[in-house]
């Protein structure tokens, strides 16, 4: 059951999640935009598609792709990211936060593998946006670790607590604070603008410059399912902060994570609607706030546990 | 007559912590619009506690507080210093001493202090659930002594004592149960006046210097 839900999620939510923030963020800037299905479009194209690799490349190009893509492969089956408990159950938040890593250290370097100026300088931006995030990510994760005192992500994001780890200011705190990680780690919009094309704004996509066909695909759908997993994440937080008032049956709660997960979605388009794109030496400003939630989570968990 | 279950104590113990975090969010960034936007909503979280411990207490001295703090501070005050930061055309405050996101998580660890502090403190209300006013009313201070401290700018100051006072409002009302209304009334007219009068100050140091640095006017000049 847990298998076949979180296939089927696995296999839906992400690319509908980004056609949805298209279609909506077009909306909100009164054009008529693609439809919410354009995800699926492009991957099945990408596919068909030749691949064009550059000669100057190793095959630390390709194993990089393919690394990264079963990172996140991984990691969509096996946390919590919708209601019920994960189909693989042995990630804790540490293994989540590592292998995070890990994808991004392999996607990394295969954009330094190619050799084009493009990929080495978006490498180095990557690099330095994700050591300021980890701090906070791993502060939002460790908080409701406390309240619950368990390290397993299926501990942590199951329903069946006790009252004295329902505390909302800690999770609503800490769901703020994933989200706001989820912003600077996906390269959305107040730190760079996922539309543009300019060498300036460039952070995810100029990683992925030499990637064609295939390739592209590939770590296209490593891009959606870390976005379904943040965004996920977040709204369980979020739904633990009002685990007081919700029901108990778990065919609701699924239906309200997968609702929650597009109405982060149209915050998210709101957001790139009406903020600007940050001054690059801005952005530890921006980041600073997401660590600040992260640790008045931290804060109010072992004030809770004292 | 309103009975109050637990749920409405935690969702003030809530808007009382939110005032707290909304000053230490204000420190974090050098947009003196924002700063001043994160006052407000500062201001009305203390409105609505006010509104809240009015209702527990069946005190209708709180409730006009409530109303003056509302009217005075959360859009008179903010609506001032909008004005003033337009006419002098002072857009962010580069900070001093600290980066501002490192001012920022000070400021939370001195909420952690204001905890600790709080709670060796006897509590003088006989509802325990405001105990959290005190650590809240304690972060506001030193929250406001900080962003005094790491500012630049004259209008800062401003905020920053704003803040400050804000903090002995918020203990005063939650530790005990709040100030006589004339004693409440008269620090209004003060602060009111203050404001004004600064904002005069302000003026007249950026006519006559064509900054308002304060780092700048500690040496004496003719």
């Amino acid at each position: 059951m847990n298998i076949a839900v979180y296939t089927l999620s696995a296999l839906l939510v992400p690319f509908l999640l980004i056609g949805f923030v298209q279609k909506a963020k077009a909306q909100l800037q009164n054009r008529v935009g693609a439809s919410v299905l354009q995800p699926f479009f492009n991957i099945f194209k990408l596919f068909g598609k030749n691949q064009i690799i550059s000669e100057d490349s190793s095959g630390l190009f390709r194993a990089g792709i393919l690394v990264n893509f079963c990172c996140f492969a991984y990691l969509i089956w096996s946390v919590p990211w919708l209601s019920f408990s994960p189909a693989i159950s042995s990630v804790d938040i540490f293994l989540f936060v590592y292998l995070l890593a890990t994808a991004r250290f392999f996607s990394i370097l295969s954009a330094l593998d190619t050799g084009s100026p493009f990929g080495a300088f978006a490498g180095s931006r990557e690099a330095t946006l994700s050591f300021l995030v980890e701090p906070a990510m791993i502060l939002s994760l460790v908080a409701p670790s406390i309240l619950t005192g368990s390290s397993s992500l299926e501990r942590i994001f199951s329903f069946t607590h006790q009252v004295s780890s329902q505390n909302p200011i800690v999770w609503i705190f800490a769901g703020i604070s994933l989200f706001l990680v989820a912003l600077t780690d996906l390269s959305r919009m107040p730190v760079d603008d996922p539309t543009t094309h300019l060498e300036l704004t460039m952070v995810h996509e100029a990683m992925t410059i030499e990637a064609s066909g295939r390739n592209l695909a590939l770590s296209e759908i490593g891009y959606a399912f870390k976005l379904a997993m943040f965004f996920g994440l977040s709204v369980q937080c979020l739904l633990h902060g009002i685990a007081f008032c919700l029901p108990s049956d778990q065919w609701i709660l699924l239906a309200m994570s997968i609702a929650g997960i597009f109405s982060l979605g149209l915050l998210l388009a709101l957001l790139e609607t009406v903020l600007v794109k940050l001054k690059w030496t801005k952005c530890p400003d921006f980041i600073a706030y997401s660590l600040t939630m992260g640790l008045f989570a931290c804060i109010a968990a072992l004030g809770v546990r004292a | 007559m309103i009975s109050f279950s637990p749920f409405m104590f935690s969702f003030l113990q809530a808007i009382i912590l939110a005032s707290a975090i909304m000053a230490i969010l204000m420190v974090g960034t050098g947009q003196i619009r924002s700063n001043i936007m994160f006052y407000s909503l500062q201001t009305l979280c203390l409105a609505l506690s006010a509104c809240f411990c009015a209702a527990i207490e069946h005190e209708l001295k709180h409730y006009i507080v409530a109303l003056a703090i509302f009217f005075v501070k959360t859009i008179g005050l903010s609506t001032f210093l909008f004005w003033i930061t337009k006419r002098i055309g002072a857009a962010k405050d580069l900070g001093l001493y600290l980066p501002l996101p490192i001012a920022m998580h000070l400021s939370v660890v001195l909420l952690v202090f204001a905890q600790i502090l709080s709670n060796q403190l006897p509590h003088l209300n006989h509802l325990q659930p405001l105990a959290i006013g005190g650590t809240a009313g304690i972060s506001l201070i030193l929250t406001g002594i900080l962003f005094m401290l790491t500012r630049r700018l004259a209008i800062s100051q401003v905020l920053g004592f704003l803040t400050m006072e804000n903090g002995i409002f918020l203990f005063a009302l939650t530790q005990s149960s709040g100030m006589p209304l004339f004693i409440e009334m008269g620090i209004f007219l003060d602060v009111f006046v203050a404001v004004m009068i600064s904002g005069l100050i302000i003026f007249k140091i950026k006519h006559s210097f064509e900054h308002i640095d304060v780092t700048l006017l500690t040496s004496l000049r003719d």
